[in-house]
């Protein structure tokens, strides 16, 4: 049953090496600048070392109020994600239907969004002048807006749930898609009901993926802050991140944010800890029962009229849900008050102004041309760069003893531990020794991508791997295959759809990344996020809302060529 | 066949790279060129950076390469970070609120900029000319003329309950224009300004994290009164045509807000350095105002029409800086506390 210590002989030298190039990366662009910036809370005023400032936050009963509030907050958001979820992954996995691929494209959409654009879009479309609102009030004639949704704690869990559960679904489904059917099949011939096997069996063989898509959405939450105070409505929804954000930018005290910081990472340590412990437990006891075969051939085209139905109900559910705020942002797009009245009318101008020079003599690309293509051109580079470190991480992890398993997870899981206001400091400190040169700070902004994605990727690919039952690994080796040879032709394959999964999330987390961007460039390399957020502080909402657009347009369309693409790659095995 | 098509998308993905070289290269600094540190905003395309350096150097003949540092408190932290291996020359966008800080570091050298005789004396807060104002803001809270008849006119108008559930603030933790109110609050009512605050809580419609997301909020009719500047509403005169959202000066004063830059001891080029602070305080001031929507600090300045429709502020109000720096803390914990609640 135990594989590590079978195998670990002839494949540890491979093994080993494969974890390397993720380690270097990390510990350059993240665990160095982190160090420095982190030891700041040990450095009092006068220069000398203390203790006092830890000392002093840790038994700050207003603190322990926030991180209480913090972690509440995480855990209901979480819970609520991936209950929305389940139906949906078992959708995407379970059945074949007309849509499906844009479905799982449009669900990675609120993903690439900066928070101000979904803080905007919630606000065009839950708000109190929001669409639904007039609507309803067009409708029954009201004078007051009758859904008060927004400025409350519901509104930050709705919007942490839109935008955390397609990461959910796509962990979730591209798992479910891997079981094996035979255990289902064999309890109904036993003759267990429907709902039974699906609680006793599916869901408990699920768990794996759930927590791992579970974990990544608390430190998510976790770390939250635009949203929390604008939609929460106020101080009362305090995260720490909003504590931290305020010592380090505002008050410009960075022992202070460095001593908080300490607080939050030792406490999402721990829980990423329990995480990664649970899940590893379960997947050694799933090893058997992961098929690959299984995937295209149980796929099925529905047939009874209920299940139609309930998928229907869902997919509206979801359109209002996500598409609701995502097509507000669209339509805003186009729409400007030329009048004094303010009633809206349809128009291009926003469209004109971000592509001026196209139609124009003018032969210099407008900012918003150069944004498309670097943001798509670095995505694509991380997306390729993520993939293959977190892959090579997941596998050399996953063939690690114990002890040495729940290290380098920790490690490798650490960039989401930290806040990003944090990580944005020892940006600066690499963003000072850069010299003036455009690829150096385009490489270092790249590196810095893959950081931040690929957790995410791990996250992704590694409850895969782990499922891999060992007697395929045994059996090729047996039969004379080296330990590259069998990575190369029966665990990768294996892993390909998760691998997949994680592509489309380096990609969109990539796209939508702005901190490190801004940062590391100067604010010389420019991304369609810098440009959004430049536009949004120079007042010009509709031109960001334009820019915003063509952002979810562009994904969606990558987001579904590539499942059209992997789609077919995963049949051809 | 499907093959090929994943190899497309990867091809056009890669190929995409290319408009990044092109674009992302870097002119290498050389002894004529001039490091000038800003903000993102006066950086950005649609800041007063591009067209002042451009113009600046087809005047003086310095060449300028301008970097944006992210937002305005961040611009000094750069500078202490740099202390060792200093890259600027001189730094655009200082808030009045880290002068004294700015001052300490001793990495500043003053100068008696000509210019500086048209600048209004409450703008000249620093005597030694070390921290130069470039241009001011008045804060105030904005409104929809549209959704409202009666403007407020006071701090305690604010307090009435007809605003119940409709003003859009900042969070003085995390932005600059929310630090603006509290401390506008502070001056006004000085001890009793917490009390303001509790007596405000059920007209505050939410505090927002930034300018950006709460004048977002407002301009997509959320809540009918937001606080910004006064000089707010040019933005929609000049660019939307239209003056449906206008400014309030309130009796009592509105508290005031000053950028200013300054010139590093370490620079080698001192003569191109202080050319760039009289452009910037003369030629290159009216595009600043336009451009942040802002009150140029220089007062022979022509302003475009729609800075007439802006009400002048009754009076100017500024914290002194020592009790600024002294009790800023103070007044945000105690806020947080209040708000929190």
């Amino acid at each position: 049953m135990n594989r590590y210590h079978m195998v670990r002989t002839p494949k540890a030298g491979f093994y080993q090496l494969i974890g390397i190039p993720g380690i270097i990366i990390l510990a350059v662009l993240f665990l160095v600048p982190l160090a420095v910036v982190l030891s700041e809370a040990f450095v009092s005023d006068q220069g000398t070392i203390t203790f006092s400032r830890i000392i002093g936050l840790t038994t700050d009963p207003y603190i322990f109020k926030v991180l209480a509030f913090t972690l509440y907050q995480a855990a209901v958001s979480t819970v609520i994600s991936i209950v929305i979820a389940i139906p949906g992954a078992y959708m995407l996995s379970s059945y074949n239907f007309t849509g499906k691929r844009l479905v799982s494209a449009i669900c990675m959409i609120p993903f690439v969004l900066p928070s101000i654009l979904v803080v905007l879009g919630f606000v065009i479309f839950y708000g109190n002048n929001g669409m639904i609102n007039v609507f309803l009030m067009k409708i029954f004639r009201l004078e007051e807006p009758p859904l008060k949704i927004l400025y409350s704690f519901k509104a930050i869990i709705l919007a942490h749930a839109f935008y955390n559960f397609p990461l959910a679904i796509g962990i979730i489904a591209s798992y479910w898609e891997r079981l094996g059917t035979s255990l289902g099949h064999a309890a109904a011939t036993l003759g267990a009901k429907r709902f039974t096997i699906f609680r006793t069996i599916t869901l408990a063989r699920l768990v794996p993926a759930i927590i791992s898509a579970a974990s990544l959405i608390f430190l998510f939450c976790f770390s939250s802050f635009a949203i929390m105070l604008v939609l929460g409505g106020g101080p009362q929804f305090t995260t720490m991140e909003v504590e931290i954000y305020r010592r380090a930018r505002v008050m410009l005290d960075t022992g202070g944010a460095a001593a908080l910081s300490l607080i939050s990472i030792a406490v999402a340590i721990i829980l990423v800890a329990i995480y990664s412990w649970t899940q590893r437990v379960l997947a050694r006891q799933e090893e058997v029962s992961i098929s690959d075969r299984s995937s295209s051939r149980h796929k099925r085209p529905i047939r009874s009229i209920w299940v139609k139905l309930a998928n229907l109900g869902y997919i509206l559910l979801m359109i209002v849900f996500v598409l609701g705020p995502l097509a507000s942002i669209i339509v805003r797009s186009f729409q400007a008050s030329e009048t004094r009245t303010g009633a809206y009318t349809f128009t291009l101008k926003w469209y004109k102004q971000l592509f001026d020079s196209l139609f124009s003599s003018s032969s210099i690309d407008t900012v918003a041309v150069t944004a498309i293509f670097n943001s798509l051109a670095i995505a694509a580079i991380v997306t390729i760069l993520a993939v293959v470190t977190s892959t090579f991480t997941a596998v050399s992890i996953g063939n690690k003893n114990h002890i040495g398993q729940l290290r380098s997870e920790l490690l490798a899981m650490s960039p989401m531990t930290v806040s990003s206001v944090i990580i944005g400091l020892g940006y600066y400190l690499i963003a000072i020794r850069l010299s003036n040169s455009g690829v150096l700070k385009m490489a270092a902004i790249v590196l810095a991508h893959v950081v931040i994605a690929s957790p995410l990727v791990l996250r992704t690919v590694l409850p895969q791997y782990r499922g891999i039952p060992n007697s395929y690994r045994n059996a090729s080796m047996t039969l004379g295959a080296t330990v590259s040879r069998t990575f190369r032709r029966i665990e990768l394959p294996l892993i390909r759809s998760a691998m997949a999964t994680g592509a489309a999330f380096a990609f969109a987390i990539s796209l939508g990344e702005l901190n490190a961007t801004l940062v590391l460039s100067d604010s010389h390399i420019v991304t369609l996020p810098v440009v959004l957020y430049r536009l949004i502080g120079s007042y010009n909402f509709p031109a960001a809302c334009a820019l915003g657009s063509i952002l979810i347009v562009l994904c969606t369309m990558v987001f579904f060529l590539t499942r059209i693409a992997t789609r077919s790659r995963i049949r051809h095995v | 066949m499907k093959h090929r098509l994943m190899y497309l998308i990867l091809t056009v993905l890669v190929v995409s790279v290319f408009p990044i070289s092109s674009k992302g290269t870097l002119e290498q600094p050389s002894g004529t060129t001039l490091t000038v540190y800003a903000y993102d905003s006066f950086v950005s395309e649609w800041g007063p950076g591009p067209s002042i350096i451009e113009e600046f150097s087809k005047q003086t003949g310095y060449d300028v390469q301008l970097i944006s540092v992210g937002n305005a408190s961040e611009l000094l932290r750069r500078i202490v970070l740099e202390r060792g291996n200093p890259k600027a020359d001189v730094v655009v966008g200082l808030p009045h609120s880290v002068m004294l800080e700015m001052i300490n570091t001793n990495l500043f050298e003053s100068y008696d900029a000509p210019a500086l005789a048209k600048v209004p004396d409450f703008l000249k807060i620093d005597h030694s000319n070390t921290f130069i104002p470039f241009n001011y803001g008045n804060f105030s809270f904005v409104y929809d003329s549209l959704k409202v008849s009666r403007p407020p006119e006071s701090l305690d108008d604010l307090l009435d309950p007809r605003w119940k559930g409709k003003i859009i603030l900042m969070d003085p933790r995390t932005s600059s224009v929310g630090m603006g109110l509290l401390e506008w609050t502070v001056a006004v009512y000085q001890d009793e300004y917490l009390a303001w605050w509790k007596a405000m809580k059920p007209n505050i419609l939410t505090i927002a994290d930034s300018w950006s997301s709460g004048y977002g909020l407002f301009t997509q009719h959320e809540g009918p009164v937001v606080i910004s500047y006064t000089t707010s509403p040019v933005y929609h005169i000049m660019f939307e045509q239209t003056d449906r959202y206008r400014a309030t000066v309130f009796k009592e004063g509105n508290q005031t807000v000053i950028e200013g830059m300054g010139i590093l001891h370490s620079s080698d080029m001192k003569d191109a350095s202080r050319a760039f602070v009289d452009y910037m305080l003369t030629d290159a001031q009216q595009t600043i105002a336009v451009a942040n929507v802002m009150y140029p600090a220089n007062s022979e300045t022509a302003l475009p029409e729609a800075f007439e429709f802006i009400p002048e502020v009754t009076k100017s109000l500024l914290l002194p800086l020592e009790i600024l720096a002294k009790n800023r803390d103070e007044w945000l914990t105690k806020w947080v506390e209040v708000m929190s609640r």
